[in-house]
């Protein structure tokens, strides 16, 4: 019999790190060939229980382990919360057709991540650091609730030393030690050092930010067809099939789930 | 393609040769409780047809279907609840099925099959399961000599009878079947019949057509006061009727019990999801509908098809505005399924007709 589309490949916990007190990341080892571009997306199994959509959160180029960053908001994620190391999970895909990084060269890219979104940001970052070159500026406005809910914290400075790279963050609410900006993340999307001529955006997180967000990007004349979003939907079987994530004409797992503006600004409700 | 003619007495011999080699379905009638009524004219018959395993019908039961049978052609394909696999374990082996033989498929069925078809065969990857079962099993179809109250394949140009997709095909004429062979399938399940077969002669030929134009006459006068809009205007009217208060309207009788989903032929959707049998987890694959609260509802808690208006709405732009524009034609083959299993009357060929109204007369918006 031919290859059975609906099952994973073996992969196995090989750390767990704590981000924020809701979200972990998960570094596997998958025991097969496995290969992402990134902003695709895979489905992450537990055996008997079922299965959920994410976007690995690493470097596509590293080929032997992949990390996902992970909320804990429903059944499989509030059970993959609880695993340990050298636990076995299943990985399906990837899915999806990713970030057109094609379309970003030579341009400036403001990336706009909101919560947990910043996972599948952090994957574009790799790529577009790895050839920082091949673009004019890469500027990252992140948001979280609380500092507590900021995740890749150790990262975040790291980044914000690269060459022709800037990163801002701002959250919702602060606490006495923060010193950084309050305020929603369109707060921070003023006096940017980016040519609109020539820049992207690429947004992604809950979909209320994504809408603001997107909004706040047309006012400071971002073209509809250089932005691009991150569609969340609930991709069950990852292939165009099961017919759960429709969007217009559209299935956010084979068309999407990065999508952009221009082509999803006609169809009703696509925030909800 | 080759016509022959068959005797009716010789219609069991056929069947009997065919479930040597195949798992043969055949159509048994069945009396309906509850007559429909019809309120313009014609007499229409309200019994169903049930598709059975040859071997386990009585051989006096088996009839010629008059119209399409109760469940969906699709449920032969995939299944409403199936194990799809085992994680971590070698699939070899398995599958090895005594191959299916469907009598009873009508043209409805067989336009459908194309959406299947396409969801399960196209795009990224095939469905290996799917295209084994749909590959090996053998499609005898029939002609429609009648129709149901809730048929309308001819609103949308289909006709009540195959021109394609089928491997044997039976068109009822005076004192027996025609029988169009239309597949290598077909041909080597006939050979060894040939003694029953005589080749169908132009009289025979021309008594059929005949047979097959007046149905077409008699249903589209049944349908005419439906007003049913044209196929060529669905994608248009339930993209501008987005807003339309027909949904919410429709929607008051709807108790969700995902009957128009599941009876559907056209409808696809599914869950994978995973169970425990005898110790061991497995992949499980359930017929899903998006009438269905959660069908959309994701992990966090949001629900773009909250409402059952906007699930009624789902539904019908998955059919006229998803599947014309990537397909080139609509995922409705006019069964009437739907329109049958409701236990709320809600009638697709009424919601398309207001929707059409309401843009097209302006008397009707609002």
């Amino acid at each position: 019999m031919k290859k059975n589309i609906y099952l994973p490949i073996q992969a196995k916990i090989e750390e767990i790190k704590e981000e924020t007190p809701a979200i972990k990341t998960f570094v596997l080892k998958l025991e097969e060939e496995f290969s992402f571009r990134t902003g695709q997306f895979i489905e992450l199994t537990i055996p008997g229980l079922g299965e959920a959509p994410f976007t690995p959160s690493s470097d596509p180029s590293v080929k032997e382990r992949i990390d996902v960053t992970i909320m804990n908001v429903g059944a499989v994620t509030s059970r993959l919360h609880e695993m340990k190391p050298k636990e076995v999970l299943g990985v399906r895909g990837p899915y999806g057709k990713g970030y057109p990084l094609d379309k970003f060269t030579g341009k400036d890219i403001l990336i706009v991540g909101g919560g947990v979104g910043l996972a599948p940001l952090r994957s574009l970052l790799f790529s577009l650091f790895s050839q920082i070159d091949n673009y004019n500026k890469v500027v990252l406005c992140y948001g979280a609730r609380t500092p507590k809910d900021i995740v890749y914290k150790e990262s975040l400075p790291s980044w914000a030393k690269l060459k022709n790279t800037e990163v801002r963050v701002t959250v919702d609410t602060g606490d006495p030690s923060w010193k950084g900006n309050v305020g929603l993340v369109t707060t921070i999307l003023k006096d940017l050092p980016i040519d609109m001529a020539k820049a992207v955006s690429i947004v992604c997180g809950p979909p209320i930010m994504m809408k603001f967000a997107t909004l706040k990007l047309l006012e400071l004349g971002f073209n509809p067809r250089d932005i691009y979003l991150s569609m969340e939907k609930n991709m069950s079987c990852g292939l165009g099939k099961c017919g759960h994530c429709r969007i217009g004409k559209f299935y956010a797992c084979k068309d999407g789930p990065v999508f952009s503006y221009e082509d999803l600004k006609d169809i009703y409700d696509i925030w909800d | 393609m080759e016509t022959y003619f068959l005797r009716a007495e010789n219609l069991l011999s056929l069947y009997e040769h065919i479930n040597q080699e195949y798992e043969l379905f055949v159509p048994i009638k069945t009396k309906t409780p509850f007559k429909v009524k019809c309120e313009y004219g014609f007499n229409l018959p309200s019994d169903d047809y049930l598709l059975k395993r040859f071997s386990e019908v009585k051989k006096e039961d088996i009839v010629f279907s008059e119209y399409r049978a109760v469940e969906p052609t699709r449920a032969f394909f995939t299944h409403f609840k199936e194990e799809i696999g085992r994680y971590f374990e070698s699939q070899e082996g398995k599958g090895a099925q005594k191959p299916l033989a469907i009598c009873g498929i009508k043209n409805c069925d067989i336009f459908s099959l194309k959406i299947q078809d396409y969801v399960f065969l196209q795009g990224n990857e095939e469905d290996a399961l799917y295209k084994e079962r749909r590959a090996q099993a053998l499609i005898i179809s029939g002609d429609c000599p009648s129709f149901k109250e809730a048929c309308f394949c001819r609103a949308f140009e289909i006709n009540p009878h195959v021109t394609e997709g089928f491997d044997l095909n039976l068109s009822p004429i005076n004192d027996g079947y025609l029988l169009d062979v239309a597949s290598d399938k077909a041909r080597k399940m006939v050979d060894g019949i040939k003694n029953i077969l005589t080749p169908a002669n132009a009289g025979q030929l021309s008594g059929r057509a005949a047979k097959r134009d007046s149905v077409i006459k008699r249903m589209e006068e049944h349908l005419s006061c439906h007003k049913i809009p044209k196929k060529d205007t669905l994608q248009d009217i339930v993209l501008s009727g987005y807003n339309s208060q027909v949904w919410n309207e429709q929607m008051r009788t709807c108790v969700e019990c995902g009957g128009c989903v599941f009876m559907c032929d056209t409808c696809h959707c599914f869950l994978l999801t995973d169970d425990v049998k005898e110790g061991s987890p497995r992949r499980v694959r359930i017929w899903d509908g998006c009438l269905y609260k959660n069908f959309s509802r994701v992990a966090g808690g949001a629900n773009p098809l909250r409402m059952r208006y906007m699930r009624l709405r789902n539904r019908y732009l998955k059919k006229f505005d998803f599947f014309i524009s990537n397909l080139g034609f609509q995922a409705c083959c006019g069964c009437g399924r739907c329109i049958d299993v409701c236990p709320g009357r809600i009638d697709i060929r009424y919601i398309l007709r207001r929707l059409y109204e309401e843009k097209h007369i302006p008397a009707h918006s609002g």
